[in-house]
């Protein structure tokens, strides 16, 4: 590698917190032109190396280099300033504002002597920037109204819009459906074409593999290698990954299935803009069974799920647990009755994300045994609880007292499904269980679903990742536009009639699932 | 019988869809604002005999009635503004009733030293300025918890300013000073000496003409208020309208509403979003002041005993401008609205027709919000409003 061709380099970073070293002695080289993964599981300091390089933080020590000058960055503003800009993770857009406004938010055009906003001077550079870089959005839609996809584009482009050479995207794609991600990598090759620097921040193998030139692997904190994507292997890099050989393969042993513990009668259900998202559905999950839900996001599985759990009251049909209608009952009456629920939003509906890790173990429990005692809570027994879940399920400081809100991602999600798991639950209904979760951590989730499976407890599954939907599940339904299309056995379709059932079309021959298509279901 | 009232439900409901159902915020503050007037026409004409019902219709279009109702809207419609501001920003400004009061006393007291209703008015907004300034920096700056400062604003306020009234004036209530002029008492010198300062060119003509078309203009039915009212009416026009462009047409503008709704957000495109709050927050004391002042020096007296002679001004500015949607225009149209029934019951009451407690009256606003906002419940909030902002390293 050439010294004078690299559009960033970092060198001998280290960056330490109090009690922790994030990023030790970390060497990252990103070649101008070049999309450049940082791959890592959830707490290797990618997104600390990344903060260091956008200003968000000043390293330890080490020094950083753009466009071959050695730079200090006190803020984001410097960073920007030099060409480099940032995607965050969580958008930071504003919701009622529209694209135009947002892509100009801080760096607004002016008329009448810096009085007004030339509104028409706004729209008129970013229809031009994304005509350049081929993108689709519409300057007057306001983001409220736009998809997640859009969203992201528009983040990019206001990277763009202050004129940054290099892009760091952090887990671009955790967000996105699978057709999103493609025309996300579809932008990315575009940006490179143009003499754009990517560099994107994931845990996901293939995506490396598939989107990036180069990569380079951090594992706790540290660099342990860089390779060119072309030359080398799932395998290789899963093993840099972890420091040892995961098993990308699930292994599901044979379990005897017993009577229904949850079924769906017929259930629809709406949104909140009133329109129908769930029609007329109706399956079963039995106990020692997964039954896997698949599908685009969006097509009604998230109000499926709700009315299953109870968020939200369906319009019509009926919802049984163990044989007992439970259409009605409150969240109190299920979680009693067994049933542990995965949200989809860790953050949103998992956590209370200004509570410590004692406080969050006992959400949903905290009136019953053997956390209550007349009238109060007992934070001895809770205690033990959490870190009992913080331990087994590795989440990451192994702080019990540390709050929600200052665990990443991926570590608030194994909290998450570890409360929900150490339930007891006769029934697990699990939405996007690996999302943001590291390899490793997937490997355990996984684990821990089937160890129920193999309990006579039932899962409902509803994940947007394919191989795990399909590798977990001995029944899959997949999903589109509030209907099941099929319920197909696993381990017979292929990719191609699952792509075309998720797209709302019925190949011609599909491999039913034994006891398939239960009623109400048209085949 | 049954039958009957089904298809009066159904025309009602049928009325009702033609009048709100995809009608614009606004709109439908007006359409409100019409149909309370409407019924509570009615509804007198119902209760009482065809005499009062018809003095009613005689208050309600008398030219005196807008003039009063102009009057009570300006320290509402001020105070309002100011809260948009903020609130906008992401600071809650429930102290808008202690920022009037402050600038009540500080007109009537700077008006008091210095013999000029303008210095008085500039006093009144350097008051309320700095106590909105120490509010912003409890808030801001040591993230207090919005509510309990805007209510400690308020407290502050209501003791410390009869307090100062009776240190000064030796009672609650403080002597009485000069008034805002109106347009008529100025009269001729004014205009053109604002025709030839102002403007820049000396034509008597016009000036005369100017005067005539004001003098006749008055004469109107009904609408002659609006071109005999005090200088702090057309002030609050102009307020309405400036606050309207700057909050959707500025860079400011925008800084202020991305401050409240993802202020990192606003953070991350390099925008020091302290500065703006701090910003939004000390122009809510300005505009409050010139409310606060502009009330006490229509009056030329300050009244301090009980809640003061602001007496809930400041809360139903809140109401007004939830009511609007945080939008000056429809926060405007709210508060005329609801100075609007106050001014109609305070007629009512000098002519003897019929009374309305006051008490009563005064509880319309917030009846009103009530019924409203669960009937559309189309305000929304802010997102960020009421969170401090810590720029310091997160996540």
């Amino acid at each position: 590698m050439t010294d004078t061709d690299a559009a960033v380099r970092l060198e001998s970073i280290t960056k330490r917190f109090p009690g922790v070293v994030a990023n030790d002695d970390v060497d990252l080289t990103v070649e101008r032109g070049t999309v450049h993964a940082l791959l890592g599981e959830n707490g290797a300091g990618k997104t600390t190396l990344m903060n260091v390089l956008y200003g968000l933080y000043q390293p330890t020590s080490g020094r950083i280099e753009v466009d071959g000058e050695t730079r200090t960055f006190d803020s984001p503003r410097d960073a920007i300033d030099a060409g480099v800009g940032m995607i965050h993770q969580h958008f930071m857009l504003v919701d009622t504002m529209t694209v135009a406004e947002n892509i100009a938010l801080g760096n607004e055009p002016r008329k009448y002597g810096g009085l007004a906003v030339d509104q028409d001077a706004t729209r008129e550079g970013v229809v031009e920037l994304s005509e350049r870089y081929g993108f689709d959005v519409d300057p007057d839609q306001l983001i409220e109204e736009t998809s997640v996809g859009v969203q992201q584009r528009v983040e990019i482009l206001k990277a763009l819009y202050r004129g940054a050479d290099v892009l760091i995207l952090d887990e671009p794609t955790a967000v996105l459906t699978p057709q999103e991600v493609e025309d996300l990598f579809a932008v990315l090759e575009e940006l490179t074409d143009q003499g754009k620097t990517i560099i994107f921040i994931t845990h996901k193998l293939g995506e490396a593999m598939h989107a990036a030139d180069d990569i380079t692997v951090l594992r706790d904190g540290k660099h342990v290698g860089s390779v060119a994507a072309d030359e080398t292997s799932r395998e290789e890099l899963a093993e840099l990954m972890v420091g040892r050989e995961v098993v990308l393969e699930i292994e599901k042993p044979d379990v005897d299935v017993g009577e229904e513990v949850l079924s769906v009668d017929s259930l629809s259900v709406t949104d909140d803009r009133d329109v129908e998202a769930v029609s007329d559905l109706s399956f079963s999950v039995r106990e020692g069974e997964v039954f896997g839900i698949a599908g685009v996001d969006g097509n009604g599985q998230s109000e499926l799920v709700e009315a299953i759990t109870g968020l939200r009251n369906p319009e019509s049909g009926s919802v049984a647990f163990d044989g007992e209608s439970i259409t009605w009952d409150s969240r109190r009456e299920r979680i009693d009755a067994g049933m542990a629920y995965v949200p989809e939003d860790r953050q949103e509906r998992g956590l209370v994300m200004e509570f410590d890790l004692v406080e969050n173990g006992i959400l949903g429990s905290q009136h019953a045994d053997p956390f209550a005692s007349g009238g109060r809570i007992d934070w001895g027994e809770s205690r033990v609880h959490a870190e009992r879940v913080v331990e087994e399920y590795d989440v990451r400081p192994p702080d019990a007292d540390a709050d929600a809100v200052s665990l990443s991602g991926g570590n608030q999600q194994k909290f998450v499904v570890g409360r929900e798991l150490e339930r007891d639950p006769r029934l697990v209904v699990a939405t996007h269980p690996t999302r943001g979760v590291d390899v490793g951590s997937q490997e355990f989730i996984h684990d821990r679903l089937l160890d129920l499976r193999a309990d006579g407890r039932g899962v409902l599954l509803v994940s947007s990742k394919l191989d795990e939907v399909r590798g977990l599940s001995d029944r899959l339904a997949v999903m589109h536009d509030g209907d099941v299309m099929a319920v197909v056995d696993p381990d017979e379709v292929t990719e191609e009639q699952l792509g075309l059932l998720m797209a709302g079309e019925r190949p011609e021959e599909i491999p039913h699932a034994d006891s398939a298509a239960p009623e109400g279901v048209e085949p | 019988m049954s039958s009957a009232t089904e298809t009066a439900s159904r025309s009602l409901s049928r009325t009702y869809d033609y009048l709100f159902v995809g009608r614009s915020r606004l709109q439908q503050v007006v359409v409100a604002a019409g149909l309370v007037a409407l019924l509570g026409l009615v509804g007198a004409a119902v209760f009482f005999p065809e005499t009062a019902a018809a003095d009613l219709v005689a208050v309600l279009t008398d030219s005196s009635t807008l003039a009063a109702t102009l009057r009570l809207s300006v320290p509402i419609a001020f105070a309002a503004l100011g809260g948009i501001f903020a609130e906008k920003s992401g600071v809650i400004n429930i102290g808008l009733e202690g920022l009037l009061i402050i600038a009540a006393f500080t007109g009537i007291y700077a008006t008091d030293v210095t013999g000029s209703v303008w210095f008085g008015l500039f006093g009144g907004v350097v008051a309320s300025t700095l106590l909105a300034a120490l509010f912003a920096v409890v808030c801001i700056e040591f993230k207090a918890d919005q509510i309990i400062a805007g209510l400690a604003v308020w407290l502050i306020a209501l003791g410390l300013a009869p307090f100062a009234s009776t240190v000064v004036y030796g009672g609650k209530t403080s002597a009485s000073v000069a008034t805002l002029p109106t347009v008529t008492d100025m009269g001729l010198p004014f205009v053109s000496a604002f025709v030839t300062t102002e403007l820049g060119f000396v034509v008597d003509l016009p000036v005369f003409g100017v005067l005539d078309l004001q003098s006749s203009l008055v004469g109107l039915p009904f609408f002659g208020a609006l071109f005999d009212a005090g200088p702090a009416v057309y002030l609050m026009f102009v307020a309405v309208a400036l606050s309207w462009y700057t909050l959707n047409r500025t860079a400011f503008g925008r800084w202020v509403r991305a401050s409240g709704e993802n202020p990192k957000a606003l953070d991350t495109a390099g925008v020091n979003v302290h500065r703006v709050r701090y910003a939004a927050v000390l122009l809510s004391g300005v505009l409050a002041g010139v409310g606060g002042a502009a009330l006490a020096l229509g009056i030329g007296q300050f009244t301090g005993s009980g809640p003061t002679m602001v007496n809930g001004k400041g809360f139903i500015a809140i109401v007004a401008y939830l009511f609007g949607n945080y939008n000056p225009i429809g926060a405007f149209f709210s508060t005329i609205l609801f100075a609007g029934l106050d001014a109609t019951q305070l007629t009512l009451q000098a002519r003897d027709v019929f009374q309305v407690p006051r008490p009563l009256v005064r509880t319309i606003p917030y009846v009103a919000v009530i019924v409203v906002l669960a009937l559309f419940g189309r305000t929304r909030l802010p997102s960020a409003a009421g969170d401090s902002y810590d720029s310091g390293e997160g996540e």
